[in-house]
């Protein structure tokens, strides 16, 4: 074996080359490999990483599923799927037939021991033919309820770690239903992995403008020392989609709108924007801030519940020029279905930074248009000069936008006099675009995240710790919300901002939703 | 030095804009800006005037500068404040005489109603003013704003005004591709940079190894095959040249092996190699693009060395016999590609008495190209990878101006370039 100082040593080849150092050839292997994650996102994903060429020789896929494929059958699936989703059309062929080549197809139930015996001499076998050296990722991308069996099995077939090399497991949101499915999950998952083995994805996280959240607060000198409860008014989150529930009723009816983004994507926005520095940009100093924002929030049961949240469904309406249903209309929904489409609350970080602070988060379905932002609205200047004039009415207070989706970028709006003889103030935006400022495609979200899963930086990943905590301060809400009647749920038009009882929410304390 | 700059003088290029004397020029811009202002109020149109960078773009020729210009249009995101193209009109013949236009470019943002506005200023210079370039040029430069001079086309055999030019500019963009004397042309360069050290100095053609860079480093980003690294005994590189038949006669040179040669000495200052002196016969055929040189080992790669424990060093790594190791460049014959591309890297390696082979080899077209690790006891191993995205002039030229300081690698690079062919 070569010495290890000189193994570990870094690459003289590498100064100068921005992209980061390549990895050491590994097999992925994907259960549920059939569904749809699998086709829209990880297939394409994996196959952008081996045109842009970060992916090793010898990288391998192996297809886990319950479909009577062989390899041919799925590899044939896997480039209509990548023709289908990837951002990188159209396929280049040769470049696909060097990384299908390392596609194998394995047809197991998950709960058969049998196909996790199988799907360890296929490791084996890989590590000699296309020297993997056994590194292994799994990915999980079956339904939640799959996750136990399959980590057990792995464990018991002794794929949860060898000596060779590297053994890693992925697991999708969501991280259990409430607090107590969440903490038995980390408990199972515990038994069979370490934790710095467990990659809890969140997609959200390998989003370009979420990581930019971070280089704008911390590399900026201009914006940190207003970073705080001085200088910002208020915060608003919003993350808005105008789609319904798309037919996954089953899924919704059982999740709704704050398990399915508030516990997650949500308060992962939230401890991004109002984190202290960590020590260091690394996994554990960055998810330890995070996870000290969670654990200040200020977390709401009982009576505050009520004051502090709407719940709502959407109704019938029209959205994108097209007539939709009501929630309770939409097929597999029970017509008293209590799910909520729609929540709004408002919540304080008992911090030193954040003190007194409101922050106000919403999200829904149906609603105008796909949008994520993070809006921070300072304060007003403390002494408005102009209010004799024309000017009254018309100073907006400053806001700063940090838009993810769509047309990422950054906005300040501030007030600007109108050109003229009276003085007129009027609001101007001075706008960011990622679009028009980098010349480079952003990668998907997916891409990133699975070379990082690959390097194993798990920065970019929810711990377990940071699970539970989210799951702490919304399992209050949800507590309260099971007590309450079914008439507290409001309803709103698909194709609105919401419910009526939303405004009146935030009016109460001087303020207005933004419009995005 | 009386100079003739009436509006009527010299020719007439409709895609330069208006002419105008240069006196007028900034007024003639504001002017240009109100329109703009006007036709965004009609139009409900946004514009986004950006201040970045001064691009001051030098042409030996009107086809020259008209090709350069016409490329600014795939330059959408570089934030340009102003263009100043000029062409330098070196007949001897020719009166003295400076003639500009001006104009504002757009480029459409996320949609057609969003644009990004930059000003362009082109200044054909006849005759004697040629020489004071660099002084007619710089009151048209907008202040405060780093200079990026883009040399297109070949360096002339008298720099002069390539100098002067760099003396004002924060950095400068060539392509070595272009050159009709390779050789002697990098040796100017490697000179004019050592006179110029406050200037930052880039060459198309070695962003357009990146990848091949950028694939030799991932063969040893594998702690298993490193100690091979360190073990190289032997690296071939070809580069392509066109068929005899398609060959241009005149004074260019048969081949461009610029990017081999470029390779050829990153490789060799990566890995701490110095020529041989007990084996000085280094072989050079110019002409055929064919370069060979024998190398030793001057230090542990420094990087390595940093990195090992105190006491410990590369020799018990490299302890075998270092004999002398091999550089060859080589011409391969291949009509489809332009010439100069490579074609081919080969490491050849021994340690602990076993063979590696790392190869990248350019595959049927001008897109691919098939690595691969011959190593014993693993599998052989070998990809398709995709190279395509080098090709795109105006993605280099972009990547060029996105970067504000010096490449020192590069600058390294080259001299030592200047000091293989010495």
């Amino acid at each position: 074996m070569p010495q290890r100082s000189v193994v570990e040593a870094p690459n003289p080849f590498r100064e100068g080359i921005r992209t980061k150092e390549s990895l050491e050839p590994c097999v992925m292997v994907i259960f549920g490999a059939t569904g749809d994650l699998t086709h829209r996102k990880l297939l394409p994903a994996l196959y952008n990483l081996a045109l842009e060429h970060p992916l090793p020789a010898g990288f391998s896929v192996v297809a886990f599923a319950r479909r009577p494929y062989d390899d041919e059958t799925f590899r044939k699936q896997a480039l209509e799927s990548i023709n289908e989703y990837s951002r990188q059309k159209p396929v280049n062929p040769q470049v696909w037939e060097s990384f299908a080549s390392g596609i194998r197809y394995l047809q197991s139930d998950f709960h058969d021991p049998a196909g996790y015996e199988k799907l360890s001499s296929l490791l084996n076998k890989l590590d000699q033919e296309r020297g993997t050296n056994g590194n292994r990722l799994f990915y999980l991308s079956t339904p939640p309820s799959q996750y136990p069996e399959i980590i057990q099995h792995l464990g018991a077939a002794g794929l949860n770690r060898n000596r060779k090399g590297w053994t890693r497991i992925i697991i999708e949101k969501p991280f259990g239903h409430d607090l107590p499915s969440a903490r038995e999950l980390n408990r199972q998952v515990g038994k069979v992995f370490k934790e710095e083995q467990i990659y809890r994805i969140d997609h959200y996280l390998g989003k370009e403008t979420v990581q930019n959240i971070l280089v704008f607060r911390l590399a900026n000198g201009i914006f940190e020392p207003i970073w705080n409860r001085r200088y910002v008014d208020s915060v608003q989150i919003t993350v808005a989609e105008n789609l319904g529930i798309e037919g996954r009723s089953s899924y919704y009816e059982e999740a709704g709108a704050i398990r399915d983004m508030v516990q997650n994507h949500m308060l992962q926005l939230l401890t991004l924007v109002t984190m202290e520095p960590p020590i260091a940009f690394d996994a554990n100093a960055v998810r330890d801030e995070k996870v000290k924002v969670l654990h200040a929030l200020q977390h709401l049961s009982g009576r505050d519940v009520l004051t502090n949240t709407v719940r709502a469904q959407y109704g019938p309406g029209w959205v994108g020029g097209h007539e939709v249903p009501g929630y309770l209309q939409e097929p597999g929904v029970s017509p008293n279905s209590t799910t909520e489409t729609y929540v709004a609350l408002k919540t304080f970080i008992d911090n030193w930074r954040w003190a007194d602070v409101p922050f106000y988060l919403r999200t829904g379905k149906h609603l105008p248009k796909r949008v994520s932002e993070v809006a921070i609205q300072f304060k007003q200047a403390p002494l408005m000069l102009f209010k004799k004039s024309d000017a009254q009415g018309q100073v907006e207070p400053n806001v700063l936008t940090l838009r993810i989706q769509p047309d990422e970028g950054i906005s300040l709006e501030f007030g600007a006099k109108v050109p003229g003889t009276d003085m007129q103030i009027r609001s101007v935006n001075m706008d960011f675009f990622y679009g028009s400022s980098f010349v480079r495609e952003q990668p998907e979200a997916y891409e990133r995240l699975l070379l990082d899963t690959m390097h194993g930086d798990s920065t970019l990943f929810t711990r377990r710790d940071e699970v539970e905590a989210a799951w702490a301060f919304v399992q209050g809400i949800l507590d309260e919300w099971k007590n309450e009647p079914r008439d507290t749920i409001a309803t709103y038009e698909s194709g609105t901002w919401g419910p009526q009882a939303a405004d009146e929410f935030i009016w109460r304390d001087g303020r207005r939703w933004r419009r995005p | 030095m009386a100079t003739d700059t009436s509006p009527d003088q010299g020719k007439r290029l409709p895609w330069a804009g208006k002419q105008v004397r240069p006196e007028h020029i900034e007024d003639e811009l504001t002017f240009l800006w109100h329109l703009a202002a006007d036709n965004m109020r009609i139009s409900q149109n946004m514009n986004v005037r950006t201040s970045v960078l001064n691009l001051v773009i030098c042409a030996l020729d009107i086809a020259s500068a008209y090709k350069a210009s016409a490329l600014l249009r795939d330059l959408p995101n570089t934030h340009i404040a102003r263009v100043t193209l000029v062409i330098l009109d070196t007949d001897n013949k020719s009166p003295s005489g400076v003639t500009t236009w001006v104009t504002l470019r757009s480029f459409p943002i996320i949609s057609d109603n969003m644009r990004h506005h930059f000003e362009q200023v082109t200044v054909l210079l006849r005759g004697a003013a040629v020489q004071s370039a660099t002084t007619i040029i710089q009151p048209l430069l907008k202040p405060d704003l780093p200079i990026y001079l883009w040399w297109v086309s070949d360096l002339p055999s008298n720099t002069s005004i390539f100098q002067r030019l760099i003396t004002i500019s924060n950095r400068a963009i060539v392509d070595s591709s272009e050159f009709s004397l390779p050789e002697e042309r990098m040796h100017t360069l490697s000179s004019v940079l050592q006179a110029s050290p406050n200037c930052a100095l880039s060459d198309l053609n070695w962003s357009r190894i990146i990848p091949w860079r950028e694939l030799v480093a991932q063969f040893f980003d594998i702690g298993e095959y490193r100690p091979y690294m360190v073990n190289i005994e032997k690296i071939e590189i070809e580069h392509a040249v066109p068929s005899s038949k398609h060959q241009a006669g005149g004074e260019k040179a048969a081949s461009n092996p610029i990017r081999a040669l470029l390779l050829a000495a990153w490789l060799k200052t990566r890995l701490g190699w110095q020529l041989s002196e007990e084996n000085p016969q280094h072989d050079h055929e110019s002409r055929a693009g064919r370069y060979f040189w024998h190398m030793t080992t001057r230090v542990p790669t420094s990087a390595l060395v940093e990195a090992l424990p105190a006491g410990n060093s590369l020799g018990e790594v490299g302890s075998e016999t270092r004999g002398v190791i091999d550089i060859m460049i080589g011409p391969r014959v291949q009509a489809e590609l332009p010439p100069g591309n490579i074609c081919l890297i080969r490491l050849t390696s021994a340690f602990d008495g076993k063979k590696a082979v790392f190869t990248i080899d350019r595959g049927d077209d001008d897109e691919h190209v098939i690595t691969s690790v011959d190593v014993p006891d693993n599998p052989y191993l070998e990809r398709v990878v995709n190279v395509a995205a080098t090709h795109k002039e105006t993605e280099l030229l972009n990547d060029e101006l996105e970067i504000m300081g010096h490449d020192h690698l590069y600058e390294q690079t080259l001299h030592e370039v200047s000091d293989l062919l010495t």
